[in-house]
């Protein structure tokens, strides 16, 4: 999605980060006291989710800048950091939670590099493992064309060694992380689906065969990778077609590269279904068997996830039984009955993932 | 000004087919009207407009056919001038009803669309305080005015409650000939608000699912025998109605919870032990539960429950 509109908080700095967008966007900025005229740019129009894709503000981060991942009641979470950097992305996913968690969703970058290396710094010296991302609230990616700041971010983890910084993307937009001197500490990390579900649900991203080329790519540099397969899609055959993924995976990159693999299947806010029926009236991903969740989300019937999760862990193991493999946001009987073990402590999922990131990526292994 | 005056005419000077001012909706059981208009007399008179020769009913429709049931030849009403216009004499017949009870939801949208004709939304909504006794904004009427065009019969099943207004207003952005399916289906069912919403998105939602049109999925099998079934009630056919839908939109839930039902039936615990799996198995939490009156029948459910202990099928309703 190209972006047609550059508003920029008369908060920003005019610095050489300012400029920088302002020349790659190549777009006359309007200057703003505050946020309001962006919500009346987008919110004029028809389709304001839409307008907000194509429509960048540049602004200050005025809440936290590292937070801790929100997870959800019940299911078990990861115990991931979050940097924050901006919110919402350029691409179109049909199932995106982005459209129904902002009101409206707003494309904000936040400038500003010099404060998230502050606030990265207090974190480097901190005897305790990090795993930090910032494709939370947005793809990590999309701002690789335009800012400097994955850029940036790379340079910084790779100047310490309790943290590791997880850029999580749909595109393919590695070409200026190429050369960086990583030092081990940057994982590149794409969520990957079937190319049914990619090119019936997500419009404008990469196609699976151009993601996994790009991973390979940057495996060549010397970065370590991770998959996510969230959200999975259950549709007839759709067992078949995740395997063939999986089995794509493992032509690409390898294994022993593979710092973790995600899953987790679709699930959603229950207002998400409006949006989805309004805006992509061809998309069926609402139709499958939902049940309400424990935590008001809306979920596949659990039966049908665990038969689909079974399949795609039983075909990654088999290309490497050491590769960790777990699961976002899924409960104790979903766990034991795909797993056959739950991560049950307080903290137990998070550890494991911190040991994996220690054995790749060279972080302190006293901190685990 | 238009003025009426009071008078008995003929009532087989009354032309009963040019009903273009009917707003209320036929009185099925005309009998009672007569029987209170033979006790109590005509306490508000029919107002008519005279019309080639003619009278023509402006309001009053069920009163002036209660009089004819009661055998009558002559009816006292008021006659409008007849240089009364359609407008004026519409605003009669509406008013008429407006200002004695609330209208209801189909007399409304019958009378949005007869004046439509003359005021569009905004005019109507800013002259609505004083045609409808209450006070309508524009959007709404708008609405209204898409729920008239529906196909017949839609308003007279808005009137009868077979139709709830919110069903009404989802159906106008269906095709013709899937409102005309779902009209036909609604005719013969009786469900609440909720249950006609739900009976729509399933069929809607299998239909997108499947990728069918709703045409299609209105040649079912099944949905066609309940429909047609003329002995059963339409009660037992909304339930039999939903129940289909639930199974073709959730087949693996609906399997599964027949699956565990049977196997919860097949422990016997007889009636007053209640097993209840966990809400669409989502959590892990089984409940059971039993009431007792006394120490006897405490004791017997216990031994009821210590006996299923002993049945492996009771380990299998735990694992789906």
């Amino acid at each position: 999605m190209k972006i047609h509109q550059l508003f920029i908080d008369n908060a920003c700095t005019r610095n050489d980060e300012v400029d920088y967008i302002i020349s790659k966007l190549n777009i006359e900025p309007q200057w703003v006291d505050n946020s309001q005229p962006v919500y009346d740019f987008i919110n004029n129009d028809s389709d304001p989710i839409l307008k907000a894709k194509k429509t960048l503000f540049l602004t200050k981060n005025r809440g936290a800048v590292i937070k801790e991942c929100p997870g959800t009641s019940f299911y078990t979470c990861c115990d991931y950091t979050i940097l924050h950097t901006g919110t919402f992305c350029t691409m179109d996913c049909s199932y995106c939670i982005l459209q129904a968690y902002f009101h409206p969703p707003i494309l904000q970058y936040f400038t500003g590099l010099e404060t998230f290396g502050q606030n990265l710094e207090q974190i480097f010296t901190k005897n305790q493992i990090f795993r930090i991302g910032t494709g939370e609230y947005t793809d990590s990616l999309i701002w690789e064309k335009i800012t400097l700041q994955p850029k940036f971010l790379v340079e910084q983890f790779a100047t310490q060694n309790n943290s590791l910084l997880e850029l999580k993307t749909k595109t393919t937009n590695i070409e200026s992380l190429l050369d960086l001197d990583h030092n081990g500490k940057t994982i590149i990390a794409w969520s990957l689906n079937t190319p049914d579900v990619i090119s019936s649900e997500e419009k404008g991203t990469a196609s699976l065969k151009s993601r996994l080329e790009a991973a390979k790519r940057v495996e060549a540099k010397g970065y370590k990778l991770a998959f996510h397969f969230d959200p999975m899609v259950i549709y007839p055959g759709c067992e078949e077609q995740y395997q063939k993924v999986i089995h794509q995976i493992f032509k690409y990159v390898h294994p022993e590269n593979i710092v973790w693999i995600s899953i987790g299947s679709f699930r959603f806010m229950p207002r998400l279904k409006q949006v989805i029926e309004k805006r992509f009236i061809d998309s069926t991903i609402c139709y499958g068997e939902f049940i309400l969740g424990l935590d008001n989300k809306m979920r596949y019937f659990k039966p049908l996830r665990i038969k689909l999760y079974r399949a795609i862990i039983e075909t990654i193991k088999e290309y490497d039984p050491n590769i960790l493999v777990y699961f976002c946001m899924e409960d104790e009987e979903v766990w034991e009955k795909s797993f056959g073990f739950f991560p049950k402590r307080v903290g137990e999922l998070g550890n494991l993932l911190d040991k994996s990131a220690v054995r790749h990526c060279g972080l302190n292994s006293l901190f685990l | 000004m238009m003025s009426e005056h009071l008078c008995k005419i003929d009532i087989g000077d009354i032309d009963l087919t040019d009903q273009r001012y009917q707003i209320s909706f036929s009185n099925e059981n005309i009998a009672f009207l007569g029987q209170s208009i033979r006790e109590t007399g005509m306490i508000h008179p029919p107002m008519v407009r005279p019309l080639n020769n003619q009278y023509i009913i402006v309001s009053g429709f069920n009163r002036i056919k209660a009089s004819i049931y009661n055998k009558k030849d002559t009816i006292l009403v008021y006659t409008i001038k007849p240089d009364a216009d359609e407008y004026q004499c519409l605003l009669k017949s509406i008013t008429a009803i407006s200002f004695k009870r609330q209208l209801s939801q189909a007399e409304l949208i019958r009378s949005i669309k007869l004046l439509n004709k003359f005021l569009d939304e905004k005019q109507m909504a800013d002259k609505s305080a004083a045609i409808f006794n209450m006070e309508l904004n524009a959007i709404f009427i708008k609405d209204l005015l898409n729920i008239a065009n529906l196909p017949e019969p839609a308003l007279e099943l808005i009137h009868k409650g077979n139709i709830s207004f919110k069903t009404a207003r989802r159906m106008q952005f269906f095709q013709q000939e899937t409102i005309k399916s779902f009209l036909n289906i609604f005719s013969k069912i009786k469900a609440s608000n909720n249950k006609q919403l739900e009976i729509i998105q399933y069929i809607e939602e299998i239909s997108k699912r499947d990728a069918i049109s709703m045409e299609v999925f209105f040649q079912n099998h099944e949905i066609q025998k309940i429909i047609l079934n003329e002995k059963s009630e339409p009660l037992l056919k909304t339930k039999l109605i939903r129940e289909n839908l639930y199974k073709l939109r959730f087949p693996t839930i609906f399997k599964t919870r027949q699956k565990v039902q049977r196997k919860i039936n097949n422990l016997k615990l007889g009636n007053t032990i209640k097993f209840v799996p966990p809400e669409n198995f989502e959590s892990q939490n089984y409940s059971i539960s039993f009431n007792a009156k006394n120490y006897i029948e405490f004791k017997a459910n216990i031994k009821t429950l210590n006996n299923v202990l002993e049945n492996q099928k009771l380990e299998e309703v735990f694992n789906q």
